[in-house]
């Protein structure tokens, strides 16, 4: 969920800590376990559109972080696909973080729109009105980046392939 | 390409790149060992002191995380405490300062329905909360400053609140009162608005109760007390009574130790300085003093982490947290004072002494951005060609190649 939301980033592993001690501060709070998954999921979506915010006034820092390590650099995926996950998470970069919260659950996370709503502790409507302007977001962004937009491309291509 | 089947499809493929990415499980596993440390702390803290030197015994665990984050949490033996939250949307932590800045008020709320305010520079922590089938008992400390206090009285539950400043104790049942405390006389004064309160210790010869409407102001000059800003022993003047004033307010020699095990930074920074944090970074373990240069990195002291990290490599000389600490000393200067040439002499330490060290790769980055931003350009070249010599595909390939292209 996490990664999801904020793609590939070195704070992951503190920010998925900090969820896990919110969660066992909160634990009491929880009435039915079927809905433990949801209501994580609402506190993985807080602390990640916390990160973010607090991301963008740091955006300089954000490629020397430290937990680039050896085994990292020689076991990564290829180096294009690479590029194009970090140019997919540059264009969620750019768009506001409440639409971009809806979009990645939405579309990276899979989740239905339902899910989305609760997440984000939104209504379903408001939900919808926010998907709407990320994916005008998104679709515009991607195509002023001619080698992202045909790396998608490829990848649906892929994707109709396999299926 | 557009519509919401296309961006389903595009949504996929990216979900499938971030499980692909290796990193993935170190994180979740990397998160999983963290989060049960802190849990291992807690269990101690709650329980007895931390053994010096020791490790922090382990506790059964629980499933608690569920698909949305895949993996498995801790029980912890103790009662399950009421909860509290610091201003706006921030879980509160045992033991933890809450300080307010100054002119603000730091709100403190409790899932009982009670709430504290600290306004304008108090500082305050929640020492023990304890819910249970006998009701609540939570017990609060006062460190200095003005606190207000709304504590909610619920039918059938018996709620027992207990604020400590300094040598005082003010006992509350269910009502609104404020105190104010200052460590450095120190004077206490408390005012009741509803119900009743009760204020033991200090020079008090017998518990005081103070009623709706009534105030109690008293100071005991005479009284032990810890003040906040205390200078280094060191400082103290010298005179057997001088000294016996100095050595009772000197903080207990081990508590920056069980501190900073506990993983309270602040609190263990704040107690290293009282008891001479230049003495202290001596006769600490490699592992405090990182945590004492954590602290004070976090907490924007940048010279102590200078000062912690600078006595891990001249007492360990050699050894791989030498290497580290160096490797931080660079951050320390690229991050925080800007100082790039000495920085990049730190990256290029950590790659002299460590090699093969485990972030190697990441101190070429950052030698290669230090150089460039400190002017020295034939450096960053040939760090970069370097680079790109071990790390072709590595994560500032990109960013090598474009010093070189310059």
């Amino acid at each position: 969920m996490l990664r999801s939301i904020l793609g590939p980033d070195d704070d992951v592993p503190d920010l998925l800590q900090e969820v896990f001690i919110r969660a066992m501060d909160r634990i009491g709070n929880v009435r039915e376990a079927d809905r433990l998954g949801a209501w994580l999921t609402t506190i993985a979506v807080f602390v990640g559109r916390a990160h973010i915010r607090l991301r963008s006034r740091r955006k300089w820092l954000r490629l020397f972080s430290p937990e680039r390590t050896a085994p990292r650099q020689l076991h990564q995926p290829p180096s294009d696909v690479r590029r194009a996950l970090r140019d997919v998470y540059a264009v969620l970069d750019d768009m506001p973080v409440v639409p971009r919260m809806a979009f990645v659950l939405r579309y990276i996370h899979g989740a239905t729109l339902v899910e989305v709503a609760e997440a984000c502790d939104a209504s379903l409507a408001t939900i919808k009105r926010r998907l709407s302007r990320a994916e005008r977001h998104f679709l515009n962004a991607v195509r002023q980046r001619p080698e992202l937009a045909g790396w998608l491309e490829e990848g649906t291509r892929w994707a109709e392939n396999k299926s | 390409m557009g519509g919401k089947q296309e961006l389903s499809r595009i949504g996929a493929r990216v979900r499938e790149l971030l499980a692909d990415d290796p990193q993935a499980p170190s994180d979740t596993r990397q998160a999983r060992a963290a989060f049960l440390e802190q849990v291992a702390r807690r269990n101690v803290t709650a329980r007895a002191p931390i053994p010096l030197g020791g490790r922090p015994r382990r506790w059964m665990a629980l499933l608690v995380g569920a698909a949305a984050v895949g993996s498995v949490v801790g029980l912890w033996p103790w009662k399950r405490p009421v909860t509290f939250q610091i201003g706006e949307a921030h879980s509160g932590f045992l033991g933890d300062v809450v300080e307010a800045p100054a002119g603000r008020t730091v709100p403190v709320a409790f899932s009982d329905g009670s709430r504290l305010s600290i306004h304008d520079g108090a500082r305050m922590r929640v020492l023990s909360l304890d819910s249970g089938a006998r009701g609540l008992s939570v017990r609060v400390l006062l460190e200095d400053g003005v606190l207000d206090a709304s504590i909610a009285h619920r039918p059938g539950v018996k709620a027992n609140w207990r604020f400590d400043a300094g040598p005082y104790q003010v006992t509350v049942t269910g009502t609104k009162f404020q105190m104010q405390f200052r460590n450095t006389l120190p004077s206490l004064r408390v005012s009741t608005e509803e119900g009743r309160v009760v204020v033991t210790g200090g020079c008090l010869h017998a518990p005081a109760a103070i009623s709706a409407g009534q105030t109690l102001e008293t100071s005991c000059p005479s009284i032990e007390t810890t003040p906040r800003d205390d200078p280094p022993a060191a400082a103290s003047p010298a005179g057997p009574a001088a000294e016996l004033g100095s050595k009772r307010r000197t903080a207990r020699p081990e508590r920056w130790r069980e501190l900073l095990a506990a993983g309270r930074l602040q609190d263990g920074l704040r107690e290293a300085e009282r008891a001479n944090f230049d003495r202290v970074c001596e006769r600490a373990t490699p592992h405090e003093l990182f945590a004492l240069a954590d602290a004070g990195r976090f907490f924007g002291l940048h010279g102590r982490a200078v000062g912690a990290l600078t006595a891990l490599r001249r007492r360990f000389p050699g050894t791989p947290e030498a290497g580290t600490a160096a490797f931080t000393l660079g951050r320390i200067a690229f991050e925080n004072e800007d100082a790039y040439a000495r920085a990049a002499q730190w990256f290029d330490t950590y790659l002299h002494e460590q090699p093969a060290g485990a972030l190697m790769g990441d101190a070429f980055g950052r030698l290669i951005e230090a150089q460039v931003r400190s002017g020295d350009r034939i450096g960053a070249r040939a760090t970069a060609q370097q680079y790109l010599r071990r790390f072709p595909g590595g994560p500032y390939a990109s960013e090598a190649r474009g010093v070189l292209s310059k």
